[in-house]
């Protein structure tokens, strides 16, 4: 999705896909493509040798970004909080985020 | 191969976020926010262990970063994302290996869910899994996969318990190779 991303914070192995978010294996239905996918990134664990490489998956998406485009069906807390306080978007690019401001549950670590 | 990184020095992540320019399915803020973390993520220790064994030998278990609860399980706490932008549920589930679309739900806000909803397999490729067994591509499916919420600012929690926490019930099951799937 962005590899650069996942290797910059140290993942052994990384596959590079250039997929749309929320389908990072493909189309609802697209069997064949999904295993095609899934089967080409499992076999980068045998082709990396090196700590941090990135492969690159040979796929591409089928439809164009415009046509891909699917964003959540009503827009994340965080960007809803950024257009209602657009200084607050200086914290979010520079990670410096607040601590939480309700408590934590008690049941708040595993959940099965 | 495109390239081959170690040591996460910080000139390299400068030119990793650079990068980060070329993706297409990206929008434009969500790039100057990738590139910046890229930019401040400090150089990390890369951990590595050899596989010493072919994947036609190995046990495979998936983690999907999609927020994936099981309706028998408590889903992850939107309310209070929506309540503190900032925080996220750092929580993790188990996922049986028979686990479909009809028996989950997809608890994460920062995605269209409705892929995931409609073909499980698009965010944590179960069915996939056990073709590529059923052929001998892998040795095996774990019995039990993983799913965590993946918008997480402030990652403490993930660190010291999710992870650790997902990796010992891994390592109860013999499993050999893990996938982190992102969304």
């Amino acid at each position: 999705m962005i590899p650069e991303f996942t290797a910059s914070v140290g993942a052994p192995r990384v596959a590079g896909i250039e997929f749309p978010f929320g389908r990072p294996l493909g189309l609802p239905g697209d069997r064949a493509g999904q295993r095609a996918v899934l089967h080409t990134a499992l076999e980068v664990i045998t082709r990396a040798q090196t700590p941090g490489t990135v492969i690159q998956l040979p796929f591409t998406w089928p439809q164009s970004p415009r046509d891909a485009r699917a964003d959540p069906p009503i827009p994340p807390p965080i960007v809803q909080l950024i257009k209602r306080r657009p200084w607050l978007a200086v914290r979010l690019l520079a990670r410096d985020i607040p601590e939480p401001v309700s408590p934590a549950r008690p049941d708040d670590g595993q959940q099965p | 191969m495109i390239e081959t990184l170690a040591g996460g020095q910080p000139a390299e992540h400068r030119e990793l976020a650079k990068r980060v320019r070329s993706h297409s399915f990206v929008d434009g803020p969500t790039r100057k926010l990738v590139r910046s973390w890229i930019e401040r993520e400090p150089a990390h220790p890369i951990p590595w262990t050899p596989l010493t064994k072919p994947l036609s030998a190995c046990r495979v278990a998936l983690v999907s970063s999609a927020g994936i609860a099981r309706h028998d399980q408590p889903p992850f706490d939107q309310e209070r994302e929506r309540r503190d932008p900032w925080w996220s549920d750092q929580s993790w589930r188990p996922i049986p290996l028979s686990t479909t679309e009809a028996d989950a739900g997809i608890y994460h806000l920062h995605i269209d869910p409705r892929f995931g909803e409609q073909d499980l397999d698009c965010v944590l490729p179960l069915r996939r899994l056990q073709e590529l067994s059923a052929d001998g591509v892998v040795g095996g499916a774990a019995a039990t996969h993983y799913s965590f919420m993946g918008y997480i600012l402030q990652p403490r929690q993930l660190l010291a318990s999710t992870a650790p926490a997902i990796a010992a019930r891994m390592a109860e099951e013999a499993v050999d190779v893990a996938v982190l799937v992102p969304v």
